[in-house]
């Protein structure tokens, strides 16, 4: 269990994807570029497969047909395991805490695959181990800080307001460092000063060889952070570009505003 | 940052080490233990020492509980591996506990992955029934290879590692020492990577593969180490008893070790331990005259602590809305 030596950018890439349930065909045709250094807006009515897509970047769930890559690597066939080893890491819409760990260790779980500490350190107080646990620590707690809710770091997701879990889950998501980062509608749930907060945090982490992708149904958070935009309906792919250029596309419109003809 | 600072100064509060106040209770009752063969002796001591063995199969069968969600009616097999490795090495090659004591911790660790590997994909009463043909088939195992296992008769343990002390003193503060050392191994591994791995995955199994922790890895991990609990819990037993036998391991065993672990409401800390340990060793004894009745006094305890702790959840859950309108 080890992270890729390489730091360097990599897009990931999704080309014609085919995703359905028994009859239901949840995705036609998805390509997308998510390109590293740039944040990437994916939005759509409820129900236009946009966890769907991210499943299937994650590895937890299987298209029928099209490929994945990230850089020069195939992801169609790594279980999430070894994707999350690739450095692709994420959040998730319901909420994914361990209620039996603190919101720190929480935090420490996004750690998992950077630590190296073997079974003979998880029972005995080695130095090693030590030293690496307190790095975790450390690591977790900035994580949490930049979110601004270091302060509920001992409490247990259980004595939390929903805002701030969501806030935990994405400190755990970013942790780790990752390649690529999806955030699976992180201002779901959270106040003004929450969602102003935590677009902060991810124009803070946003840097050169990263890639962002959020879905999100707070239009101001998604046209104000985002450098491209994805609309997805029905499963399909049905605009693309700059914040403006959604914003002014008529199916666009049409979606989210009901068609004036009818 | 001074928002982290004093966040961290408190999760170091929090820590309070050895202030601890369940720290606290946990030494005070160390130190209970420690001194009680001065105060008491013969009988008493010697059933305390068994009571550390059971301690370690309560405990066994919580870890399970605790880090996989998962319930094992067999777990008397895998006490059963430690309990025998420990009389074989003394019948074949003259070997005592502490060097017996090894081999049964890697048979745990063998034996519970043997089992969880082709099992990984199995959960809940499906994974309970499956862990119920271990402990169906052990007493036939044994007796049936009766070479090496002495058969019905099972096994005799003699062999002490200090020939100068007191033998029930050594066997008393021994098994102690063994049920501490694996109390304090238990807490390493609850702050450990490996620890919040497993809880993760026991939470949420998908967001778990999200972050590189595969089921099938937690799963046999989880029976490796709950494995090599019950059997370091089997040769205690067997170094306590001096005696094994298939008798010792049935399917009520197992059932026994979970009642146990439920009794001592699945937590993994030597009070809760020896709660657990005390619960299935003093209530048979007490109980010897009751005969047919103690199955169903133990089913009585198991409904009422049941009961208990659930209503404990539920006034806690009515305090805290109370407090937080």
């Amino acid at each position: 269990m080890t992270i890729m030596a390489d730091t360097g950018a990599h897009p990931l890439r999704a080309d014609g994807l085919h995703l359905s349930f028994g009859n239901v065909q949840v995705l036609t045709d998805v390509s997308i570029f998510l390109e590293p250094g740039r944040i990437t807006g994916l939005i759509g009515p409820n129900g236009a497969g946009k966890t769907s897509l991210f499943n299937c970047l994650t590895g937890l769930y299987r298209p029928k047909r099209g490929r994945i890559s990230f850089g020069d690597i195939q992801l169609e066939d790594l279980p999430p395991n070894r994707r999350a080893n690739l450095g692709i890491s994420r959040s998730f819409q319901h909420m994914a805490l361990s209620a039996d760990l603190s919101v720190l260790e929480n935090v420490m779980v996004g750690l998992t695959l950077s630590r190296t500490t073997g079974w003979v350190g998880a029972f005995l107080p080695l130095p090693a181990s030590r030293t690496e646990s307190v790095a975790a620590n450390r690591k977790a707690m900035s994580a949490l800080a930049s979110l601004g809710i270091a302060s509920a770091a001992m409490m247990t997701p259980a004595e939390l307001p929903p805002g701030t879990l969501r806030l935990v889950e994405i400190a755990r998501a970013m942790v780790c460092e990752p390649r690529a980062l999806l955030l699976d509608e992180p201002a779901a749930g959270l106040n003004a000063v929450e969602t102003r907060d935590l677009m902060r945090a991810l124009q803070r982490l946003i840097h050169p060889g990263l890639v962002v992708v959020v879905v999100e149904h707070d239009m101001d958070l998604i046209m104000q952070l985002c450098d491209q935009i994805y609309v997805l309906s029905a499963g399909r792919v049905i605009a693309y570009g700059s914040p403006q250029e959604v914003r002014r596309d008529p199916e666009v419109i049409r979606i989210y505003l009901g068609d004036p003809d009818d | 940052m001074s928002d982290m600072a004093q966040a961290t100064k408190r999760l170091r509060l929090a820590r309070g080490g050895l202030l601890d106040l369940r720290n606290l209770g946990a030494a005070a009752l160390l130190c209970l233990l420690l001194a009680l063969p001065f105060v008491v002796g013969g009988f008493l001591l010697y059933t305390l020492t068994l009571c550390f063995a059971n301690a370690l199969g309560a405990l066994s069968v919580s870890l399970l509980v605790r880090y996989s969600g998962e319930v094992s009616i067999g777990h008397s097999f895998f006490v059963a591996l430690g309990a025998y490795a420990v009389a074989i090495m003394e019948k074949q090659f003259g070997l005592s506990l502490l060097l017996s004591l090894p081999v049964a911790v890697l048979l745990g660790i063998a034996g519970g992955i043997i089992f969880a590997y082709p099992s990984r994909r199995l959960s809940g009463i499906y994974l309970a029934v499956s862990t119920m043909a271990l402990a169906l088939a052990l007493p036939e195992i044994l007796v049936h290879s009766e070479k090496v296992t002495g058969g019905f008769e099972g096994l005799y343990v003699t062999l002490v590692p200090l020939p100068s002390v007191a033998k029930e003193l050594q066997r008393y503060y021994i098994a102690l020492a063994i049920l501490v050392v694996a109390c304090l191994a238990l807490a390493q591994l609850r702050g450990s990577r490996q620890g919040l791995a497993l809880l993760m995955a026991r939470a949420h199994p998908s967001a778990a593969e999200a972050f590189g922790i595969t089921r099938g890895w937690a799963r046999v991990s989880v029976f490796a180490i709950s494995a090599a609990l019950a059997s370091v819990g089997g040769a205690v037993m067997a170094f306590a008893s001096s005696t094994v036998s298939p008798n010792s391991f049935t399917l009520w065993s197992s059932i026994f070790l979970l009642v146990g672990s439920v009794v001592s409401l699945n937590r993994l800390t030597l009070p809760a331990g020896i709660i657990g340990g005390a619960f299935l060793t003093l209530v048979p004894n007490y109980l010897a005259s009751a005969g047919d009745w103690v199955p169903i006094l133990y089913g009585a305890a198991l409904v009422a602590v049941t009961l208990c702790v659930n209503c404990a959840s539920d006034i806690r859950l009515l305090l805290a809305r109370r407090e937080r309108p």
